[in-house]
């Protein structure tokens, strides 16, 4: 399951998004440090937004041009037969 | 009312292909070749054509037949293998194209592995002692996304994340003209006119295989619009175990691992005198149900016999997300894999599949259908899964095109999209909770006791079929409060419908055979039972047919041998 995304690192490329095939990375505006007092600035950044739906596929991490994406290969939630 | 304010895109094209799979991606392609130039073909997908999916996160072992093989007794074995369920006019082509398929590839610049002087290295699948498998450098997610990239350059429209929630029949009522669906981040209606429509949207899993994307919606979309599904009592299990994924069984056990239980015992020899280990899945997924009931577990993979060296084989997986999972367990991989983690009979997926003849073509004029959406065959063994969607997809698409000048124009109805959009949006409501993985997780509960998915007895199966109904009533009331769960929700009511079908065929077939094994009914039974069994929209709901087998080219049967070990099985050979 997906753990972390370092953001301070991230340059908002939108690739973790465009790979996660369970919809789980979704890039959103965030408030960054502004440039210009007296202004809003916003930096497009990911954001784990259904991490409990995410299937260990490592693709974010294995996509990852800057290898900031952790994830961890824990399996849950996998039904049994007994 | 707003729902029935129109909003969105409409797209028209000639040959529509839902799915981004290798059996979709075959098909999109095969139907550019085939069609005359100009021919206009949209492949879709719910997310990234060639980076989700069952292909991309596969080893891509794929069945070759180079040539000077015996494309006749490779295709007896597979029969036989498949206890007789399967399209022997459609294996045979998939076989005989599979050469040809592999220049392709190769032109795609895909590498397949070589030894030093530069012949295919193959290895031996399953239980199987003719078929050879080959397998390209980078897994699948090089496989499908050169095949997406080839797709491109042949110009293929590729519309990612466009979640299909619709067939439609047009004004005329008496063909499909294409597909409604919505982007499956913002919401967004589309509707795409086509004047055929291929559905290669894989099998449905119940979120329960290594791959939990696959949810095979597409399969039930064309069962509204009036197809026929097929084999939906057998389904795909493999032993695994729930902790992490190892996909080098068949690997494992060619090199020496046996299955054993929790008192050490090698089991399989006493189910499976013949085979012992290397039975095919299903007999294998059967024994471990029974060890179970024997008290006889925890089952363990007993990797004792297998050298160091070849043991860090199975960790560096070719696959990258395997090599990245085994990475990053580090030791724990190493000692768990090699003896002490339990493993269990896991369903990977359902085998059901939308009836088609040998080419493609379904009952409804205008769907055809391709990849594992197709019921072509039950298979088991490693290597054929993306072998048939090669074949099939190659198959669809030049069925598709040859369809494109008989075929009327498409007349789209109004009235059907306003429906079709309605019907997509309706669970949307921003108040609600998201609750369909609650149902999920119950109606998985139902489906995966190894007492009802691989021992199978009436009574439990009608119980079971009650609990189903009780869910897809609760599933009535439900909603989504986005997108995100609205898609999750025409999946999960997709996989109840599913589910429904699997317990109703697995009723119907009154004897044993493949993955379905009924303890009522235990032995096979050529004489009545060497059919498909078909469920289409009766009067009354779902009703089961029986079809017989046609059987062209070769017996369902095949003079049972000890497989000769891997050593000898190993192989290089063709250019």
């Amino acid at each position: 399951m997906i753990e972390n995304i370092e953001l301070e690192k991230c340059t908002g490329c939108g690739i973790c998004d465009v790979v996660c095939p369970a919809d789980v990375i979704h890039m959103e505006p965030q408030p960054v440090a502004s440039e210009i007092d007296g202004l809003r600035q916003v930096k497009l950044l990911p954001v784990i937004k259904f991490r409990e739906h995410c299937i260990t596929c490592f693709s974010c991490e294995i996509f990852c041009p800057e290898h900031i994406v952790d994830v961890h290969p824990s399996v849950k939630n996998r039904p049994r037969p007994w | 009312m707003a729902m029935d304010q129109l909003d969105g895109n409409l797209i028209d094209t000639d040959v529509l292909v839902v799915g981004g799979g290798s059996g979709g991606l075959m098909a999109a392609l095969s139907a550019k070749r085939h069609g005359r130039p100009g021919t206009r073909v949209t492949l879709v997908d719910s997310w990234l054509i060639g980076r989700t999916g069952h292909t991309a996160f596969s080893n891509a072992w794929t069945i070759v037949a180079l040539p000077g093989d015996d494309i006749d007794g490779i295709l007896h074995e597979i029969v036989a293998g498949n206890d007789g369920i399967a399209d022997q006019e459609l294996v045979r082509q998939s076989l005989i194209d599979s050469h040809a398929r592999l220049k392709d590839f190769e032109a795609m610049g895909m590498h397949f592995h070589r030894d030093e002087e530069g012949r295919y290295k193959r290895r031996p699948t399953r239980g199987l002692d003719l078929a050879r498998v080959m397998y390209p450098e980078g897994g699948g997610l090089e496989f499908a996304w050169k095949q997406r990239l080839a797709c491109e350059r042949e110009g293929v429209q590729l519309i990612d994340r466009l979640f299909i929630t619709g067939l439609m029949r047009g004004a005329t009522g008496d063909r499909i003209v294409g597909a409604v669906g919505i982007n499956s981040r913002t919401g967004e209606f589309n509707v795409i006119k086509a004047r055929s429509t291929i559905v290669a949207t894989n099998a449905i899993t119940f979120r329960s295989g290594f791959v939990r994307d696959i949810t095979g919606t597409g399969t039930l979309l064309a069962y509204r619009a009036g197809a026929t599904l097929r084999n939906a009592e057998f389904s795909y299990v493999r032993p695994g175990t729930p902790k992490f994924y190892f996909e080098g069984i068949t690997f494992a056990i060619q090199e020496g691992a046996s299955w054993v239980n929790a008192k050490g015992e090698a089991f399989m020899q006493s189910y499976e005198p013949e085979w012992g280990d290397e039975a095919d899945v299903p007999r294998i997924a059967r024994a471990m149900a029974m060890e179970n009931r024997k008290g006889n577990t925890p089952l363990y993979l007993d990797m004792s016999a297998i050298p160091e060296h070849l043991r860090e084989y199975f960790i560096q997986s070719k696959v990258r997300w395997m090599d990245n999972f085994f990475r990053k367990l580090g030791d724990e991989a190493k000692t768990d894999m090699f003896g002490k983690t339990p493993y269990y009979a896991l369903n990977q997926m359902t085998k059901m599949g939308i009836r088609t003849g040998a080419d493609c073509r379904s009952d409804v004029p205008g769907l055809l259908s391709a990849g594992l959406a197709q019921a072509g065959c039950a298979n088991h063994f490693a290597g054929f899964h993306i072998g048939l969607c090669v074949g099939n997809g190659w198959i669809a698409g030049r069925s598709a095109v040859e369809d494109l000048d008989a075929a009327p124009p498409p007349a789209l109805d109004q009235a059907e999209v306003r429906a079709l959009h309605a019907e997509t949006r309706a669970p949307l409501n921003d108040q609600a909770k998201a609750e369909s993985d609650r149902i999920l997780r119950d109606l998985q509960a139902v489906m995966f006791a190894y007492d009802i998915g691989i021992l199978k007895r009436e009574d439990r199966l009608q119980e079971a079929a009650e609990k189903v109904t009780a869910l897809s009533d609760e599933f009535k009331n439900i909603a989504a409060p986005h997108t995100h769960e609205l898609v999750r929700m025409k999946e999960t009511e997709a996989m109840l419908l599913a589910a429904r079908f699997i317990l109703g065929a697995s009723l119907y077939r009154t004897e044993s055979r493949l993955s379905h094994f009924r303890e009522d009914h235990d032995q096979r039974d050529d004489a009545n039972w060497l059919v498909w069994v078909d469920v289409a929209q009766g009067g009354n709901g779902p009703a089961f047919s029986k079809t017989p087998i046609p059987t062209p080219y070769c017996s369902v049967v095949l003079p049972r041998r000890k497989p000769s070990r891997l050593a000898a099985r190993q192989s290089v050979g063709g250019v």
